[in-house]
């Protein structure tokens, strides 16, 4: 194995490693203090940085257009194979030095941040899992593999929003979360097999399956459901704010950097085949401007530093997706880059933004002056409170979601409840009812 | 060596059934006896998968799986339910079970089924409070009991082995032991005895009893291989069922506060994912039927035994209905439930991820609409794990209790090693994969083995041409290269050589056909 390929699998697997150790040997009884954890975390990033500096040079001294590391496959059965490909290319490098950059920098931040705080371990276990689910998506040689990373996201996510596990609504909106997470997988698992069907592998590491057509529209679309759930885009954007129920840090790298990314970096993926495909082009475009709107019109309205960043952040991933669909690879790129940087920064400086505010008040002896005339003063004042209200509703999308899935659903549900207690009413003994509550009070 | 197995198969079996008797008897060290019995059928189940010839290994690999999973029910165990009444229970299951998966005799198989439900029919141990419980099992039996005396009626033999590809007792039999496996496994409609056992018996020997997938068993040990025709014109029936229950059943779960039902619901759904993927008569879909089957059986077991755990510890009126905040007390216990709870769902890095992969592409292979239902259902019972834990571990803490009852070493050990098999064989999966790959190649080249020329003529006669019925399941065509093609068989000069003959008179070709065309067309020896 080359030099760049050992490190290529370094920086991959490091994190995971940190991840399984520790928390194997806590469940067998042993907790590490505060100082072991953050030591280790600091020093697996910074050598996991160097690594990757290190392939970025080699392939810039060789002009090679990607790294590839090939395990041969996973399992086989049959002709259906799972590839274990890890690849660094010019799209999964720029990725992978913004998870490990970003993720060092959380390391460090929330060896402070989180003091003494009963979840400490915790926080950096799932730190550790979720930077190893990043680069392994990354680094996916291969959709299957990339399904692998992408689910280990999504866990890692709902379990840091309901890292403060005592209160009700942050536990309550993690499950929430997780419902759309999984409800959208299915298109990412559905699509990949469509891959596989059809063009007899998901493997892009020499280049996307070839579909055309028909073809190529339905799996774009399966990898846009999947994408538009990852990113939080219309119409599944409603999760977003209850995603802000987490530790800053981790809201941070999540919703502001890299799983926010994620969907947008499924589709540059897939971009030369969404090409192909005028639909799913026009589809990708359509729900980037709806996501746009959305995002810049419930920020305004939004009442708390971390939601009005989360929908900021919403605006931009949209008008990256319009990138996307338009074909402006590069631009969206660096967009992203640029987009999660600053979002970082901003996520982190939240919370002792309203202490800069009293101190900056205080110095220039009052508080500032309003900016002037909005444009939404243009409006009647009849549509502005309609736009207003539908704004501070976060465009009713919850409440659509809930009337015509969540509710029948739930419905459904507790009419399969009667049918099941039916027979044993009909003998004229007592139904199982739970101990504590009849059934059908569960909700998500 | 035939001999070698066989007293490694009766140690493996009787053992447990000793021990049992010497529990009831002693009525003194119940969970050391147990340990000891469990372990010696491990050790014996372990020797017999290793001298195993490949693709005939199925079986033991069950017997090992079961033996397994019955040692850690006797470690896990709670000290209040470890009296001589439960192990004994346990070891009687763990002999009858072992006995169903190695018997190659029908009656022997018919006995082991009984038997392995007996404990669940006297009132002391099994407290179920509806009748389903009984009613089910008891039907199932009754249902595998006629199939196997129509077939003794028609004059077959009893051995599995000899009765191999032979339909005997036709669509009658056939029909009876798809009854069995829809009352066993609880297929929907059959489906609510499962979550009345759960919610009413006892916790681990439940458990133990749901796992032992007798319905699973039946389909890949007997159906599959005596009805190998049948089974492929009329088994998308089964699978369509097994679908719906896999959706029903997720969706039953969304609602429900009872934890035991939830997690009955949630094994039944999984269950139910099983025999899709048996019955999708494609090597990727078997293979990972087969490998979920392991998965579930661990993941169940680790959290039927959690759920215990708590239970005994924090009372049984557990609901998913409001947050208890059980994690504040026992943190392992809550780390041990959701890892194996999303392990039953298709957590990446856990064997269920391999073997949901490659259900759903079988699924999805076989029936490209129906096979939407089971990535829909197990997102569905995602969502119900997550629920149960949120519910259970999250949340505010429950006042009045401020002591750790966290996992004790013999219960954290002893899930640690569920939790290292389910990781670790889904980061190295192939070593389970390739053996299942093996049994799964055996199974559906019996599915998709072509007819004999009798039963070809037969159908010929029935007007009932090879390409109408490839018609009727062309969303279902076989995927293997290597077997015959109905064209190709049609093409064959020996067989139109039969049909020129036929045509002389149908009794010659009868009588005729079986033994030099046997030889041509015999299905592949599966699973003896």
């Amino acid at each position: 194995m080359a030099y760049s390929q050992t490190m290529l699998v370094f920086v991959v697997l490091a994190p995971g490693v940190v991840f399984s150790v520790l928390a194997l040997l806590w469940l067998v009884g042993w907790t590490p203090r505060e100082r072991v954890v953050s030591r280790i975390t600091g020093a697996v990033f910074s050598a996991s940085i160097l690594a990757l500096a290190v392939i970025i040079w080699r392939l810039a001294a060789t002009g090679a257009p990607a790294v590839t590391v090939t395990f041969g496959n996973w399992f086989t059965v049959h002709d259906y194979h799972f590839p274990l490909v890890l690849m660094a290319d010019h799209l999964s490098l720029p990725f992978l030095g913004m998870t490990l950059v970003l993720s060092g920098l959380i390391g460090q931040f929330s060896a402070t941040y989180l003091h003494r705080e009963p979840g400490f371990l915790r926080f950096f276990l799932l730190l550790h899992l979720f930077a190893f689910g990043s680069l392994l998506a990354f680094a996916a040689g291969s959709f299957d593999l990339l399904v692998g990373g992408w689910e280990m996201v999504g866990i890692t996510s709902v379990l840091l929003i309901a890292f403060f596990q005592q209160r009700t609504a942050p536990v309550e909106n993690g499950l929430r979360v997780f419902a759309v997470y999984r409800a959208c997988d299915i298109g990412l698992l559905v699509g990949v097999f469509a891959m596989h069907d059809w063009a007899g592998t998901a493997s892009f590491a020499g280049g996307l399956p070839s579909l055309t057509g028909n073809r190529a529209s339905i799996v774009c679309l399966l990898l846009l459901l999947a994408a538009a759930g990852k990113a939080a885009q219309v119409p599944f954007s409603g999760w977003l704010p209850r995603a802000m129920e987490g530790p800053t840090p981790s809201s941070a790298i999540f919703y502001g950097a890299i799983s926010i990314h994620a969907g947008a970096y499924l589709l540059l993926r897939v971009q030369p085949m969404l090409v192909q495909s005028g639909l799913a082009s026009a589809m990708v475009i359509a729900i980037g401007v709806a996501t746009a709107i959305h995002g810049t019109m419930s920020g305004r309205a939004s009442a708390d530093a971390k939601t009005s960043l989360a929908y900021a952040s919403l605006t931009q991933v949209g008008v990256v997706f319009v990138e996307i669909g338009i074909g402006w690879k590069a631009i969206a790129l660096v967009h992203i880059l640029g987009h999660a940087m600053v979002r970082t920064l901003q996520f982190l400086r939240a919370p002792s933004m309203l202490h800069d505010y009293h101190k900056m008040h205080s110095a220039i002896g009052g508080e500032l002056s309003p900016t002037g005339k909005h444009l939404e003063e243009l409006l009647s004042e009849r549509v502005q409170l309609w736009l207003y209200r539908w704004s501070l509703d976060h465009g009713h999308l919850d409440t659509i979601l809930d009337r015509f899935v969540i509710y029948p659903l739930m419905r459904l549900s507790r009419l399969f409840a009667k049918l099941d207690s039916m027979g044993l009413s009909l003998s004229g003994r007592e139904a199982p009812v739970p101990r504590h509550s009849a059934a059908g009070q569960g909700n998500m | 060596m035939a001999g070698g197995a066989r007293i490694l198969t009766s140690v493996a079996i009787g053992i447990p059934w000793l021990a049992g008797i010497l529990t009831a008897v002693t009525r003194r060290h119940s969970r050391v006896i147990g340990f000891a019995a469990s372990s010696v059928s491990v050790s014996a189940s372990v020797l017999l998968l290793w001298a195993a010839p490949a693709r005939e290994s199925l079986d033991e690999a069950l017997m090992v799986l079961f033996s397994c999973v019955t040692l850690g029910a006797t470690l896990v165990l709670p000290r209040r339910d470890c009296n001589s009444g439960t192990i004994g229970g346990i070891l009687f299951l763990l002999g009858s079970t072992l006995l169903a998966y190695s018997t190659d005799d029908l009656r022997i198989l018919l006995a082991a089924w009984i038997l392995s439900t007996v404990p669940f029919f006297p009132k002391q141990w099994f407290r179920s409070r509806t009748w389903r419980p009984r009613l089910g099992l008891l039907l199932s039996s009754t249902a595998l009991a006629l199939a196997i005396a129509l077939i003794a009626a028609h004059g077959h033999a009893m051995s599995i082995g000899s009765l191999k590809g032979r339909s005997p007792g036709g669509l009658a039999v056939f029909g009876l032991l798809v009854a069995s496996v829809i009352f066993r496994k609880g297929i929907c409609p059959a489906h609510a005895w499962v979550a009345d056992a759960a919610d009413g018996g006892p916790a681990i020997p439940t458990a133990l009893l749901l796992n032992g997938h007798f319905g699973a068993m039946l389909v890949a040990k007997l159906i599959v291989p005596l009805f190998p025709h049948t089974a492929r014109d009329l088994f998308p029936l089964l699978s369509y069922l097994a679908l719906a229950t896999a959706l029903y059943v997720a969706i039953r779960a969304l609602t429900e506060n009872s934890p035991r039902r939830l997690l009955a619901f949630l094994a039944l759904s999984q269950s139910a994912c099983i025999l899709a993927g048996l019955e999708s008569r494609t090597v990727e879909g078997i293979t990972g039927a087969l490998v979920h089957w392991f998965v579930v059986t661990v993941s169940t077991m680790g959290l039927f035994g959690v759920l215990r755990l708590l239970e005994v510890r924090f009372g049984e009126n557990l609901t998913a209905s409001r947050h208890l905040g059980l994690a504040e007390h026992a943190p392992r216990l809550a780390v041990f439930f959701i890892i194996f709870g999303l392990a039953l769902v298709g957590l990446p890095g856990t064997l269920s991820f391999c073997s949901q992969d490659l259900l759903i592409h079988g699924t999805l292979a076989s029936h490209p609409q129906t096979g939407l239902l089971l990535p829909i259902a197990t997102a569905m019972n995602a969502v119900s794990v997550f629920r149960l834990f949120a519910r259970l571990f999250l949340g505010r803490r429950r006042t009045g209790f401020t002591v750790m009852a966290d996992a004790l070493p013999r219960e954290r050990w002893i899930l640690t090693v569920g939790v290292l098999f389910v990781v670790l064989a889904g980061l190295f999966p192939n070593a389970i994969v390739a053996q299942q790959a093996a049994e799964a190649e055996a199974v559906e080249q019996a599915i998709h083995a072509p007819m004999r020329p009798s039963e070809v003529f037969e159908r010929k006669l029935s007007s009932k041409s090879w390409s109408d019925s490839r018609e009727g399941t062309s969303g279902m065509a076989p995927r293997t290269a290597g077997n015959k093609s109905p064209e190709k068989i049609g093409r064959d000069p020996r067989f139109r050589q039969r049909l020129r003959s036929a045509s002389a008179g149908k009794r010659d070709v009868l009588h005729a056909g079986t033994k030099s065309s046997r030889s041509l067309y015999e299905p592949a020896t599966v699973l003896s």
